[in-house]
């Protein structure tokens, strides 16, 4: 386990938080600030400030962040995965109302 | 307890937090003038013009609000305004109109055209020599205590990252929300920022016009991206966000938002326009640094703050947040470590131990606000200690004939 890293949830309810220092797979990152999760195993190398999962999230399901939806998972996440474009996309459709 | 700093007391209008002489030129051909006397005067800003040759009547209003805001901001002492002649513009960017304009709102103005000067060389030796007369008045003028209250900011966010939602742009918020408290004023801008969390803003409205009128303006600036083609989804996030963490157009403003604290939404401005009250206001305008940091200060912001996340920035200095050349000076806070351990010269406030635990967002708040209070009682910001002078922009939605 490294303790130089650990995340921080901006609410309590989110499905994701922010990776405070950069992860590397297999490192157990304390979180902060969730009532989801504790501590999360990493599946992933997670860069600085980006999105851990916190709990498993089903292709189709909204992604919360500050409490709020953020987007919508485009695949199956599973905790302690890496959480960004790979696997998820916007609320808002495009110009002919694709999601992704 | 109601809060003070030392300012430059008006005849009309807020207090200003520097004393500028400001030399204006209302014409592009004007503008190798102001430059000439800006190389020879001490302490003068020159505000190039951009011109209105060509452009539709909504851009040459946008140009000439640009224009009237920055010689109205409290920050400049008086104005040294020169034209071609009265009747060389469009109605819009009159020369008279612009000088009525900046007399009615209290500044001690000097007006030169090339006509009566005769010719360039002369209108720039008349020129220097106003503007020194003025630069001696100004610095005559001593400071004096004023609430806290009078004091307008203006806010971006920019380089966003991971960071910037978290201990970047909450921390600012929570010293905005201590400066509205204050009685001061707030100017939040950058629509397309804020589309996906618009709702959350417009919540906050406090009458059904400007909660329409924010609405409109998030749909109008939605409509043209589409009108041209644009996926908005493609213009936000921009690939640095992306590459710094943000993935959704949701995420990126829901991040921006908290910047602007917590506070009800007063009103809706138009680009540079200045707000009637106090308080949280929103400004409609594009998301560049280099237009919007003076269209803030055209709205009568006397210092913008620039919240940079900086996660994929690859040097310093931090460019879009630098420039000089508006009369507002721009200050520059970070909430990422990296960022700040990049920039030992160049951050006016780094939140980022925020993100090491161990302090509140109260306690930061109060940090940012004595940090401000520093700035307006006359520390220069760091980008002021340089002379660099980024080119200025306005605005504007074209097309051009």
């Amino acid at each position: 386990m490294s303790s130089h890293i650990f995340a921080l949830g901006l609410g309590a309810q989110d499905d994701v938080a922010i990776i405070v220092k950069p992860g590397q797979i297999g490192d157990t990152c304390p979180v902060s600030g969730s009532d989801i999760a504790q501590a999360v195993t990493l599946l992933d190398a997670i860069p600085m400030a980006h999105k851990v999962a916190l709990r498993a999230i089903s292709a189709g399901e909204p992604i919360h962040k500050f409490g709020q939806p953020i987007g919508i998972a485009t695949s199956a996440i599973r905790q302690g995965e890496h959480v960004h474009v790979h696997n998820m996309t916007g609320l808002r459709k495009g110009l002919r109302g694709e999601q992704a | 307890m109601s809060r003070h700093f030392f300012g430059f007391a008006r005849d009309k209008g807020r207090a200003g937090i520097r004393n500028k002489v400001l030399i204006l030129p209302v014409d592009r051909y004007c503008n190798q003038i102001a430059e000439q006397i800006g190389l020879f005067v001490e302490d003068v800003i020159v505000f190039p013009c951009l011109g209105d040759m060509g452009r539709h009547s909504l851009d040459r209003t946008r140009l000439y609000q640009a224009t009237v805001g920055i010689a109205c901001n409290p920050n400049v002492h008086s104005v040294v305004i020169i034209g071609v002649r009265d009747d060389f513009n469009y109605p819009e960017m009159r020369l008279n109109k612009i000088v009525d304009t900046i007399r009615a709102a209290g500044k001690p103005c000097e007006v030169l055209t090339i006509d009566e000067c005769g010719g360039m060389g002369q209108t720039v030796l008349q020129g220097q020599k106003a503007a020194r007369a003025f630069v001696r008045q100004a610095t005559l003028q001593q400071r004096v205590e004023i609430p806290l209250g009078d004091i307008s900011v203006g806010i971006k966010c920019g380089i966003s990252d991971g960071t910037s939602g978290i201990s970047g742009n909450p921390a600012l918020g929570a010293a905005m929300d201590i400066l509205v408290e204050e009685n001061g004023t707030v100017i939040i801008s950058e629509t397309t920022e804020i589309i996906g969390a618009e709702h959350l803003l417009a919540e906050r409205a406090t009458d059904e016009e400007t909660k329409r009128r924010l609405l409109e303006m998030v749909e109008k600036t939605e409509n043209q991206a589409k009108s041209v083609g644009e996926d908005i989804r493609s213009i936000n996030p921009i690939p640095s966000n992306i590459k710094a963490g943000i993935s959704t157009l949701e995420e990126k403003s829901l991040g921006a938002i908290a910047k602007a604290g917590t506070s009800a939404l007063r009103g809706v401005l138009d680009h540079a326009e200045a707000p009637k009250g106090r308080g949280l206001y929103f400004m409609d305008c594009w998301m560049a640094g280099n237009a919007l940091l003076p269209a803030l200060a055209g709205a009568g912001a006397q210092i913008t703050v620039f919240q940079s996340g900086g996660g994929d920035m690859p040097h310093d200095p931090p460019v879009p947040a630098i420039n000089s050349a508006t009369v507002a000076p721009v200050f520059f806070m970070t909430g990422n470590p990296a960022l700040s351990s990049k920039l030992d010269i160049g951050v006016d406030y780094d939140s980022s131990k925020m993100l090491e635990g161990g302090i509140t967002l109260a306690d930061i708040g109060e940090e940012i606000i004595e940090a401000l209070i520093n700035t307006a009682n006359g520390q220069l910001t760091w980008g002021e200690t340089l002379r660099y002078k980024e080119r200025i922009d306005v605005w504007f939605d074209g097309p051009v004939f």
